[in-house]
């Protein structure tokens, strides 16, 4: 199908597909694309920010993660992308900064005021070639989010090494619950424990992974990636999860923690939020998942988690300029980050946390994390592999080798 | 030759419809002036032929779908796609699912409408309950049944509750039954669909016929096999033509309830061509299986209308 023909087909779906529309210039100023699960942050940024600039109108549209990728390439391709958009950090997916910005469609960021307050550890994936691209708005972790009563009920206290995890997951099995709730039937689920594990069982070890594989002088067969999935499976096999992960998905494996099955739940630090609103007034915590027995070498992932660019063609430059700035200012860092329940992706000490976020905050102060490792990785394929092999790997259909031997492919093809 | 078109059955008036078929021409008068489709051509062309052309020449390209440059590579994206395990994989699911959708659901639908084509006195209450999961979005059914199929469902409940709790399983997690799991939610959603057409086959079948088949003795299964299968052939030509496009096309339902998973175990070629396209911006690959899917339906498709057309000659 034509570009010219491809564009207003896609416009339209979105246009469609999309929550709702929020702006009192309907037709004309800035516009925005977002994240339909950012859309109360986003509201509330955009509402602040007229009332600094009743000048300019922003229009903002919501749609789901897929949509966003989908649609987002077709816009840009034919000249009809919004003037500031959800750009992914790092690489790994259709909408991640380095590959939107080699061909050009982004702005360049860099004489911004907030591009010089990106923390060091989070510029490999805020910059291209030594640009900024994007402005980073908030930071998330991926570790253990559990009911603190439930755990308490266990005679039980935050489990820092490997082996107080598995004794834990026993300790939760007498009780006739699961230490974790998992819900592999949702594919993006999958990795997020095979993440929490080689936080420590790669980087702990081998801090420049990552440019070792892009030098080709290493691979996931040939590192703790092996570890990691090796004590997934050994997690499965102590009964550390409930029954059924692969026909459980994302929704239910929430609904098992508030509920009462499950005494947590390995996700990241966004999802946070949605179990306080399901668990009412039920106090939770967050640790990081230990996969030594020495704690000290626990590192966690944590990394910028939303992330927005501007449209190097935007109808309005300037105006989108002021609105990125906004958003990479103090108070709309602040704004987005309360709102979303999640941290500020740029620094604020002054800021105050809620106490369940406190664990990631002191890994982040401590240096003890690590990037999300599909925001490494050269393509989307690489992530989309994990995926599949580790429901393959729960159904037991190949081996953890094969797996590896997977994602190296994977790697390693355009 | 017949008395009239197979299926169709003549008129209460008294007089059959005008006969058609080879060797029958239409009154130079009555005939259609062949200028009156233009409109509808043209309309079809815009916004199906020519985008479809459009869109099946980046498949000779290596254009990523965001590029503003690309070039063509012949045959590239093709031969790669000989290569491609996945997709041989998604075309064996797809092949399975076509296949299976196409039996059972036809199957499922003719029984039905025999069912409800009885002097049964809540037939027309049936046939409504029949058919109303057709009218729902594919989507949201699929969103019901991810629901009813969870470990803790409705269905695994059901057979706790009746003393089966044996049979319980993991629909939708067990690679070895998931593929079996959407099949089936396809057949109980579109069955209703068959039945009606079925229905309307049937009740076209004159009594007349049946009456005269009772007074040479002949049994349910004798009338159903030398009367009523031989008339309800354009209901088969008619269900099984879109049973099997419907099959080989599937994605909304497999999409939705499993995302072609656990571990690939659901994968069609639709959501194989989706992920190529929009998750690794291989759009040009994306678009090569995208012809071959379409290819192998107007082949496959086309082939069967040709068996069943010629049935229905032979029936006629």
């Amino acid at each position: 199908m034509s570009k010219k023909l491809l564009a207003p087909l896609a416009c339209a779906a979105l246009a469609l597909t999309a929550c709702s529309a929020q702006g009192d210039e309907a037709g004309g100023g800035l516009t925005v694309t977002a994240n339909s699960t950012d859309r109360v942050p986003m509201d509330a940024v955009v509402a602040a920010f007229r009332e600094q600039h009743p000048d300019i109108g922003v229009t903002v549209t919501y749609a789901d993660t897929d949509q966003l990728q989908s649609t987002l390439r077709t816009q840009l391709s034919s000249g009809t992308a919004p003037d500031v958009f959800t750009v992914w950090p790092g690489n790994g997916n259709p909408a991640a900064l380095e590959l939107l910005a080699p061909s050009g469609y982004l702005a360049d960021l860099g004489d911004a005021e907030f591009a010089g307050r990106i923390p060091e550890g989070d510029r490999p994936v805020t910059e291209y070639e030594d640009t900024t691209y994007i402005v980073p708005v908030t930071y998330s972790g991926i570790g253990v989010i559990y009911d603190k009563a439930a755990l308490t009920g266990l005679g039980a206290e935050e489990p820092t090494t490997w082996s107080e995890l598995i004794d834990l997951c026993g300790a939760a099995a007498e009780e006739d619950m699961s230490l974790l709730a998992l819900g592999n039937q949702t594919p993006w689920v999958t990795q997020l424990i095979t993440y929490a594990l080689a936080g420590t069982t790669v980087y702990a070890d081998t801090p420049d992974f990552d440019e070792r594989m892009a030098a080709g002088e290493t691979s996931f067969a040939d590192s703790g990636w092996k570890t990691a999935m090796e004590k997934y499976l050994e997690m499965e096999e102590e009964g550390c999860f409930n029954d059924n992960p692969l026909g459980t998905g994302y929704e239910a494996s929430i609904s098992n923690v508030v509920q009462g099955r499950s005494v947590g739940l390995v996700q990241v630090a966004t999802t946070l939020s949605q179990v306080q609103s399901e668990a009412g007034d039920a106090e939770l915590g967050m640790f990081a998942l230990p996969a030594t027995d020495d704690p000290e070498q626990t590192l966690m992932p944590g990394s910028v988690s939303a992330a927005y660019g501007v449209n190097s063609e935007a109808s309005d430059p300037q105006a989108a300029m002021t609105f990125v700035e906004f958003l990479g200012s103090a108070e709309g860092q602040d704004i987005y980050a309360t709102e979303g329940g999640t941290l500020t992706a740029l620094p604020d000490d002054a800021r105050e946390i809620d106490p369940a976020l406190t664990t990631l905050t002191d890994y982040q102060s401590q240096g003890r994390t690590v990037p999300f490792m599909d925001q490494r990785w050269p393509n989307a394929r690489v992530q989309q592999t994990h995926f599949n092999v580790i429901q393959q790997l729960f159904a037991g259909d190949i081996t953890v080798e094969e797996a590896l031997a997977e994602m190296d492919d994977a790697y390693l093809s355009e | 030759m017949a008395p009239h078109a197979p299926g169709v059955a003549p008129t209460k008036g008294g007089g059959p419809p005008p006969p058609r078929g080879r060797g029958r021409t239409r009154p130079h008068h009555l005939s259609v002036p062949w200028w009156f489709v233009l409109p509808a051509l043209a309309f079809f062309a815009f916004v199906v032929l020519v985008p479809a052309l459009r869109g099946a020449m980046y498949s000779f390209t290596d254009w990523d779908g965001l590029a503003r440059e690309y070039s063509f590579v012949g045959f590239d994206q093709y031969r790669a796609l000989l290569a491609d395990k996945g997709a041989r994989g998604a075309l064996l699911h797809t092949l399975v699912i076509a296949f299976a959708v196409t039996l059972v659901q036809n199957l499922v639908g003719l029984l039905l409408a025999l069912g409800v084509n009885t002097a049964i006195k809540s037939r027309n209450v049936l046939r409504v309950l029949f058919f109303a999961p057709a009218v729902i979005t594919p989507v949201v059914t699929a969103y019901l049944w991810k629901y009813l199929y969870s470990p803790q469902g409705a269905l695994n409940s059901a057979l706790d509750v009746l003393g089966l709790g044996a049979w319980a399983q993991d629909w939708l997690g067990d690679s070895g039954i998931a593929l079996w799991s959407v099949v089936a939610v396809i057949v109980w959603q579109f069955s209703g669909y068959s039945m009606v057409i079925f229905l309307a086959g049937l009740q076209s079948i004159p009594r007349e016929i049946y009456e005269a088949s009772d007074m040479d003795g002949a049994g349910p299964v004798r009338r159903f096999w030398h009367i009523v299968r031989p008339m309800l052939a354009p209901a088969f030509t008619i269900n099984l033509m879109l049973s099997l496009i419907g099959g080989l096309k599937l994605f909304d339902q497999v999409w939705v309830m499993t995302q072609g998973g656990p571990g690939g175990a659901t994968d069609t070629l639709s959501t194989v061509i989706y992920r190529e396209a929009f998750q690794f911006n291989a759009f040009a690959y994306s678009t090569a299986m995208a012809v071959v899917l379409t290819l192998f339906v107007i082949v496959s498709s086309g082939a069967q209308y040709g068996y069943l057309a010629r049935q229905e000659r032979k029936n006629a």
